[in-house]
């Protein structure tokens, strides 16, 4: 498994003063979300709807392919611009393996899946709903294995009850809060 | 249909995956750093797919208004925030916090819109997500800390 290769704790920088051991503990006690944190999801989330409303627009103009290629060579280049004001410097020495820099890829495909999919009986609600449930499977698989090197978090009971919750509500909204 | 359900899911598990890649590369260098290589590798390989499969100027791009073009830029910091929050409170807690997210500024919109929709759905809905994050804000039982302990 990756993990096996990409031992969590070593790599993990939030409290580099502990020992190993001490760091995996903090992880695992520490992954509440914290008002901060939570915020900054909640807030990341209305960013992707705003995001939505954009790539959707030029969608509507222009070509799919144009949709998610000129959010990605204009990401490129604020990103860019942003990473030489901020220089917010490493936070490893350690190299970070090659497949770690092939997240765009995954996104890459999504936008090519979901936009052929919008397009069969599935619609965009469809989509939306099952693409969220595909994201939460992932998520929960991801963090019980802690896949890729990211710490390993035992979903709790009240995770799943506030999960069930959240996409019972999601998807109460894409069914039938859509058109009157 | 089956195939295209499957695609659809298939397409939410590329989204967890992308977030758990950037959150691992975000480890080592940082979140921004992240971002930018999601960004630019996203582009190259949407480049190279449209090259091979041709029609990205199709359409009247030109013709769209200004605001269309700010997804990227929205989409760095989006990215950026993922890849800091996943390490930190886990990949299921950010998917779900970002889903309410999304879920409840996308009704929000809607309205300041002025799009058609039923208030009761809108209510209800809204209403499910905002208690799943109060119940994922109530304090943690202690025992995970004590199972913890025992296993380092």
């Amino acid at each position: 498994m990756w993990r096996q290769c990409y031992p969590t704790c070593s790599l993990f920088p939030i409290a580099p003063q502990h020992k190993i051991g001490d760091a995996c503990l903090m992880e695992n006690t520490s992954l509440s979300p914290k008002p901060f944190h939570f915020a900054a999801a909640f807030g990341a989330g209305g960013l992707l709807t705003l995001m939505i409303l954009c790539n959707g627009t030029l969608a509507a103009y222009g070509s799919l392919f144009f949709a998610s290629w000129v959010p990605h060579l204009a990401g490129s280049i604020v990103a860019l611009i942003l990473l030489m004001a901020l220089q917010p410097g490493r936070a490893t020495k350690a190299r970070p393996p090659i497949w770690a820099y092939l997240g765009g890829v995954s996104g890459g495909i999504t936008v090519m899946l979901t936009s052929a999919t919008m397009n069969t009986a599935l619609a965009l609600s469809g989509t939306i709903a099952l693409g969220l449930a595909g994201q939460v499977l992932f998520s929960l698989f991801a963090d019980m294995r802690g896949l890729f090197g990211l710490p390993q978090r035992m979903p709790s009971q009240r995770d799943y009850i506030s999960l069930t919750l959240i996409i019972a509500g999601s998807l109460v909204l894409i069914f039938f809060g859509g058109e009157a | 249909m089956i195939v295209y359900a499957a695609l659809a899911v298939i397409a939410g598990l590329l989204v967890g995956l992308s977030r758990q890649i950037n959150g691992r590369l975000a480890l080592s260098t940082s979140a921004m750093e992240s971002s930018f290589w999601n960004h630019f590798v996203g582009f190259v390989f949407i480049t190279c797919v449209a090259l091979i499969i041709g029609g990205l100027f199709a359409g009247e791009p030109q013709e769209s208004p200004w605001w269309a073009y700010l997804g990227g830029p929205i989409g760095v910091i989006f990215i950026a925030a993922g890849s800091w929050l996943i390490p930190r409170i886990g990949a299921a807690q950010t998917a779900m916090l970002i889903i309410a997210g999304q879920m409840i500024s996308g009704v929000v919109l809607d309205i300041v819109m002025g799009a058609a929709g039923s208030p009761w759905a809108r209510t209800l809905g809204v209403a499910l997500i905002l208690l799943g994050m109060w119940t994922s804000r109530s304090k943690r039982p202690n025992t995970i800390t004590k199972h913890t302990h025992s296993d380092n």
